[in-house]
């Protein structure tokens, strides 16, 4: 008999708020986070603005000024917090039974790299700190944070660009499933900075202003899409197995019932190679689930305004749901929070879980016009009231990875 | 029940040579690979300016599909080490079902050229000359995105970047997909670029040698950054033998951990190495007395051989003074992400040939580390089973166990 993932716990980090139902509420009242760039200056780029966590105090989280940890660190460090307390594991807890962690990122802190490679090259290689070497790694946040909570379990860091977060969320299942693990917070964090936001920017990929003339914004789906938008946080779900969550009478919140993962050759660039990798993933999660496409109560899409991704994502639910896309109902939280990156899976699976509790999905902010071709009748700009026993969500990279996974309410027949 | 795992094919990039053959007969010959740091100018530096590069690569001689020319030195590394694996399993890739075969790679630093450029761009004021070229080949999520594309592999695409440890996390990942089939055959290993980022952090930790790498030697100095690859073809027993493939060993389990406890230096007392081990054993269905041969992380620094040796005893007890562990580092430098990838390689070759690699420049003794460690010269001795062994920044520590294959 195959170990059961359940879902005991959240915690996260998000320009919407530190809490599932905040940041739900946020989803649900339409509002953006995107504002105008303070971090950095953005003189010569294309897009001035970003969802950024401008009110981000680490002290709330971590009772003290956690000097030593980067930003990436940081987000992490606290979101571990908001899990550990939700999910009932306490540090006396931990010590007896090892909680582990599995952190998606893209970049973990592109930031620090480059702020230590460039004091080298102005300083002198003699000059720079070694303890800002430690954090260079891209596992130094997941090695922080478990070195707060004293998470002495296995400590995995996935890096799958978009898709980090939800591959992350797989590989912690497999653990869990394999029983190499039986307590995992599992999840992704990505940050703000300038390395990151230059990339995208020069690669031509980030929204400018709209040619109906109205200031830059992402729209997912829509025909005047012409770009994403970047944004920072960090998610972490507590993930057990059912077995130990029950003997500990630990509260589920709900069951990884299946996941699934493709690599497209073509890396987006042919449209016919590209829909059917996110199409592949799609089935492979519902195949994990032992679930049919017209059992899904929802989607959560990773679409993000991005010209091809979105017209590819679209394109691929069609081709798993059929005509039944006609009649899914679909969320696209990135029109809100922006690109998150590495934290973006596990922010759309949060975000998720907060609406099948209270059976709402939010709407897609500001999508007034689905691209003609596109056979979404149920994704729009309102909430809604549906019964979300459980629901697919979707994460596709610019680079060919996709993901996707599905979530249900435990005992839900599927 | 459970299938079994084996590794069927290894391609290696190393300073010390280029394909299996040229790295086990190097290996066995305690040939090093350390030298003068060509990469970057090292002048500013204090110390000793020594590196383990792997000189005189074009990738262009490997690649079949992929132009070497749009990604960064890791991706080349690892896709060259790639195409060698394939053609060392004698694998016909145009029989294989492109959506059942992934990659998992792991990695320490991805492709720090590239930011090394930017920041190059950054500093001379020139950030308008950096282009659309930088988010497509920095990110590490790059290096098994160009195996893939170089040898059309569509299935699972995995990144684990827990640093010095992240070949052994690959290779533990791709087992998982094989033994739940999600995938007929995998290419797992790791990969990292000499990086001036890397050199630099350890220089200014003050791990680097001056000279050369002593592991568990009471002189010893320090460790050597190093680069390279390795990639290991994994597939499920009954495929392999249904195509006549030679057969290295079987990847029994593994085991993971986490110190939990300073961000660089591994514990004191060796906990969370100790708990790696005994969970890798326990995988395994092991006995501590049943290991033949234990491939160290063995990086030359003072404290890690010392607290490695500290948790190989607390494993193995009185067993710990007759299992003969190595360090390769010792000959390779440090190769970061793709070290234990190259030592996961050693121990496969290990059990097929019945011979087990020196820790070269073990001349004085150490009394903190009084183990058998091969010292200086290759031993014939049967490897049942192999425990590789490797930690990492982060305390992320990591068993993988192979064990010579009975099907």
């Amino acid at each position: 008999m195959e170990r059961r993932v359940v879902i005991t716990g959240i915690g996260v980090i998000s320009p919407l708020g530190d809490s599932s139902v905040a940041l739900h509420t946020a989803l649900c009242e339409g509002r953006s986070s995107l504002q105008p760039i303070t971090l950095f200056n953005t003189d010569g780029l294309v897009c001035k603005q970003a969802h950024a966590l401008t009110a981000f105090t680490p002290e709330t989280y971590l009772g003290k000024n956690p000097r030593a940890l980067d930003r990436t660190s940081q987000l992490v460090t606290a979101a571990a917090t908001l899990a550990l307390d939700h999910s009932g594991w306490s540090l006396e807890m931990r010590r007896e039974h090892e909680v582990g962690l599995v952190l998606g990122t893209m970049f973990c802190s592109v930031h620090t790299i480059a702020e230590f490679d460039r004091r080298g090259l102005t300083l002198g290689p003699n000059y720079v700190s070694p303890m800002d070497f430690a954090n260079t790694v891209i596992n130094a946040a997941a090695g922080q944070a478990a070195i707060w909570h004293d998470l002495r379990g296995a400590n995995s860091t996935i890096a799958g660009g978009i898709t980090s977060g939800l591959q992350a969320l797989a590989y912690a299942t497999e653990l869990i499933r394999s029983g190499q693990a039986t307590a995992l917070l599992a999840g992704g964090a990505e940050e703000l900075c300038f390395e990151s936001f230059c990339g995208f920017d020069r690669a031509g990929l980030l929204c400018g202003a709209h040619y109906d003339g109205t200031e830059e914004f992402p729209i997912p789906f829509d025909a005047r899409r012409n770009g994403f938008t970047l944004g920072e946080g960090a998610a972490l779900l507590m993930l057990e197995d059912a077995a130990l969550a029950t003997a500990r009478g630990a509260h589920v919140i709900a069951e990884i019932t299946g996941h699934g993962s493709a690599y497209d050759l073509a890396h987006g660039m042919a449209s016919q190679q590209a829909i059917h990798a996110i199409a592949r993933a799609m089935r492979l999660a519902l195949q994990d689930a032992q679930m049919d496409p017209s059992d899904i109560a929802c989607l959560s899409a990773s679409a993000n305004g991005s010209v091809l991704a979105d017209r590819h994502e679209a394109q691929a639910i069609a081709t798993v749901f059929q005509e039944g896309a006609h009649d899914l109902p679909v969320t696209a939280v990135k029109s809100m929070l922006g690109e998150t990156l590495g934290a973006s899976g596990a922010l759309q699976t949060v975000a998720l879980l907060a609406a099948m509790r209270d059976d709402v999905l939010p709407g897609i902010r500001r999508l007034e016009q689905v691209e003609e071709d596109f056979p979404l009748h149920r994704a729009g700009p309102c909430n809604q009231h549906v019964h979300l026993r459980n629901g697919l969500i979707s994460s596709v990279g610019v680079d060919g990875n996709c993901c996707a996974l599905v979530i249900a309410q435990e005992n839900s027949g599927q | 029940m459970q299938q079994s795992i084996v590794v069927t094919g290894l391609g290696l990039v190393t300073s010390i040579g280029i394909g299996r053959e040229a790295f086990w007969h190097n290996l066995l010959m305690g040939r090093s690979g350390i030298g003068p740091v060509q990469a970057f100018d090292t002048s500013a530096y204090r110390g000793g300016m020594q590196g383990a590069e792997v000189k005189a690569f074009r990738a262009a001689d490997y690649l079949v599909r992929l132009d070497p020319a749009g990604m960064g030195r890791a991706s080349q590394f690892a896709t060259a080490a790639a195409r060698l694996a394939i053609a060392d399993a004698h694998l016909d890739v145009a029989a294989v079902d492109p959506e059942r075969a992934g990659v998992s790679m792991g990695t320490t630093s991805g492709e720090p050229n590239e930011i090394e450029r930017f920041d190059d761009h950054v500093v001379a004021a020139t950030v308008d000359q950096i282009g659309p070229e930088f988010i497509a080949s920095y990110p590490c999520h790059v290096i098994p995105a160009r195996v893939a594309g170089e040898v059309g592999f569509a299935g699972v695409n995995m990144t684990i970047p827990t640093a010095c440890a992240a070949g052994n996390y690959a290779i533990a990942y791709a087992c998982d997909v094989l033994r739940t089939g999600r995938a007929d055959v995998m290419l797992a290993g790791g990969a990292d670029a000499f990086s001036r980022i890397t050199y630099t952090g350890f220089a200014r930790l003050g791990a680097i040698a001056p000279d050369i790498c002593r592991p568990f030697d009471r002189n010893r100095k320090g460790m050597i950054p190093g680069e390279g690859a390795a990639v290991l073809v994994l597939e499920p027993l009954a495929q392999a033998l249904a195509r006549g493939a030679r057969i290295y060993a079987e990847v029994a389990g593994y085991g993971l951990s986490c110190d939990a406890h300073h961000i660089t230096a591994a514990h004191p007392e060796g906990h969370g190495a100790a708990r790696a081990m005994e969970k890798a054993l326990a995988h395994c269905g092991l006995q501590p007395d049943q290991v033949s041969y234990i491939s160290a992380h063995g990086t030359g620094t003072p404290t890690n051989d010392q607290r490695e040796t500290v948790a190989v005893k607390r494993v193995f007890k009185e067993a710990s003074y007759r299992i003969p562990i190595s360090s390769i580092k010792s000959m390779l430098g440090h190769t970061m992400g793709a070290a234990s990838a190259i030592e996961a390689a050693a121990c496969a070759l290990a059990i097929f040939s019945n011979c087990i690699p020196p820790t070269m420049h073990l001349e004085e003794p150490d009394p903190e580390c009084d183990l058998d460690y091969v010292p200086n010269a290759a031993r014939e001795h049967t490897v049942h089973i192999a425990m590789n062994n490797a930690y990492a920044f982060g305390g992320n520590n990591s068993s993988v166990i192979l064990k010579k294959c009975e099907g």
